[in-house]
């Protein structure tokens, strides 16, 4: 009788993993077919998407700039300090760090920070109409949350995830090329220099950008539409969020770089 | 099918639902004729408002069986559980405003997902917003509305698609005694005007008990008493007469306010 009350919480934690797992996957689903099909076809509040694009894109402008440019400068001094110590690498710098940029971490970093500023801010909004009954609110209508509140964050966000990286990317690599330039006196045009990044590096890069835009308010409106209680539930909902979104940032990362090798092998 | 065609509005038979292994509601069984008006009243956190919820389809029970205006809630799918709430309306306890909109599109929104033409929904909404004294707030946001005043649109935007069930979640908590008598008034020339079968849960015993015509009171998850509402005060059940007339018994407090004050005089009861 004893051992049976740990076995009952762990049965149930499982059952509810699972139950959460189902879930994520009919809200992944139900975005993706609302987004090509049923978000068109019903009554959309007008300027949603914009209005969203201007949330995830504009209002992240500054936090994307100074996070990719605090990063860009401290890759290149971090290593031109390394190449510096053995053989003269310094010509090399700019040329790898443009391909490094291009293929992870302008997308990764990128999406890393928009998982907690706009993945946060998702599942808020969404967490606080659920436990202020406006989704119920929606379904008595007739209307799918999912179409209403997750569609159009989904599209902006995918859009606006590509835009923003390549954003983030020009701020971190001009930032490392000023750091480069003062601190250890390469020329721009040496810095300023693609021939390592390849059609296939940005390919890779833009797919990983637009898939990491479309995971983010997946996830947070998953954890938004699971909110229970009160202004503590939209509190761990958010939490949740953030955790996820950049989780599934790190294994769409690992995935499509997986993806990748395998297609185009060592030569990437 | 329609509820009009003879069957009962609302029937729920030995409904049962549990949250996290807390049982809420076991073997819950009511019928609502159409046209009806039923009250349904009991102690605080009683499961009064997961009822509402079961009967409009938004959750589903763990055991027995609810038909509402024709439809098996049980067995039918979300899309046939979205179709048939368009054809209900719902007060929410806390109003559920969406409140990214104002008064006016709020009250329109279930027009607006019922393909009603541009328009219809004007004028319906005007008219709607004018039935609850809310004429020329038509641009106010929620936030910028006292809770009467929330309540109120709460109370347009369930009513104004002319539902044929209306769902009432403590449609007068929180609001002095003009404003709910005044509410009240208006529900019943809605449902006059409509034929609209109404269910109403509320604390406020006396009120909702000269509302209705029959009152089902909810207690420790099962339907206690059922019976006509002018015989609640003097029901033979003395736990559902102390919780009507707000006295306590065995020494706890079953409802904070005497009813007997607050009781309308013999010739207003229905």
């Amino acid at each position: 009788m004893i051992a049976r009350r740990p076995l009952t919480a762990i049965g149930r934690r499982a059952l509810d993993g699972v139950d959460a797992a189902l879930e994520l996957g009919r809200v992944a689903v139900g975005t993706i077919v609302g987004a090509l099909i049923s978000y068109w076809r019903g009554p959309r509040r007008r300027g949603e998407i914009a209005r969203q694009m201007y949330f995830i894109g504009n209002r992240s402008l500054l936090f994307v700039a100074v996070t990719l440019g605090f990063i860009g400068m401290v890759m290149v001094y971090q290593t031109c300090l390394l190449t510096t110590q053995v053989v003269d690498g310094r010509g090399q710098v700019g040329a790898q760090f443009a391909r490094l940029l291009v293929l992870d971490v302008g997308p990764s970093l990128t999406a890393m920070m928009l998982a907690t500023r706009v993945g946060a801010g998702i599942a808020a909004e969404i967490g606080s109409m659920k436990v202020t009954e406006q989704i119920d609110a929606l379904r008595m209508s007739g209307v799918t949350p999912v179409d209403y509140l997750v569609v159009p964050r989904f599209l902006a966000s995918v859009i606006m995830t590509v835009v923003l990286t390549m954003f983030g990317m020009a701020v971190a690599w001009g930032a490392g090329g000023l750091t480069g330039y003062y601190s250890f006196q390469i020329n721009p045009r040496t810095f300023f220099d693609l021939s390592m990044v390849a059609p296939a590096h940005v390919w890779l890069g833009m797919t990983k950008a637009a898939a990491y835009g479309a995971a983010i308010p997946i996830v947070a409106g998953f954890c938004g539409l699971r909110a229970k209680g009160s202004s503590e539930g939209v509190g761990a909902a958010t939490t949740a969020a953030v955790i996820g979104s950049s989780f599934a940032v790190l294994i769409i990362d690992f995935t499509i770089s997986a993806i990748g090798l395998i297609i185009w092998g060592a030569g990437l | 099918m329609t509820a009009r065609d003879g069957q009962a509005a609302v029937e729920l038979e030995g409904v049962g639902k549990a949250f996290g292994g807390r049982r809420v509601l076991a073997g819950v069984s009511l019928t609502v004729p159409p046209g009806g008006r039923l009250g349904i009243i009991g102690p605080a956190a009683g499961g009064k408002s997961v009822l509402l919820k079961l009967i409009a389809g938004l959750q589903r029970p763990d055991a027995g069986a609810i038909r509402v205006l024709g439809h098996d809630l049980v067995a039918a799918r979300e899309p046939e559980l979205a179709a048939l709430r368009k054809r209900i309306g719902m007060l929410f306890q806390n109003y559920a405003l969406f409140d990214f909109l104002s008064v006016a599109d709020n009250v329109a929104f279930p027009l607006l997902h019922a393909g009603v033409a541009a328009d219809e929904i004007d004028a319906r909404v005007a008219a709607r917003l004018r039935a609850v004294g809310l004429a020329g707030s038509e641009s106010k946001m929620p936030a910028e509305l006292s809770g009467g005043m929330k309540k109120r649109v709460g109370i347009a935007r369930a009513t104004v698609a002319r539902a044929e069930l209306v769902l009432y979640d403590e449609p007068t908590a929180g609001l002095d005694p003009v404003t709910t008598s005044k509410i009240y008034d208006l529900l019943r020339a809605d449902q006059a005007e409509t034929g609209s079968t109404a269910v109403v849960v509320s604390s406020d015993v006396a009120a909702v008990a000269a509302f209705a015509d029959t009152i089902a009171m909810l207690h420790d998850g099962r339907i206690r008493w059922v019976g006509a509402a002018a015989g609640l005060f003097d029901a033979d059940d003395l736990v559902v007469r102390s919780f009507a007339r707000g006295e306590e018994r065995d020494g706890a407090a079953v409802l904070s306010r005497s009813v007997e004050a607050a009781r309308p005089a013999p010739g207003a009861w229905p």
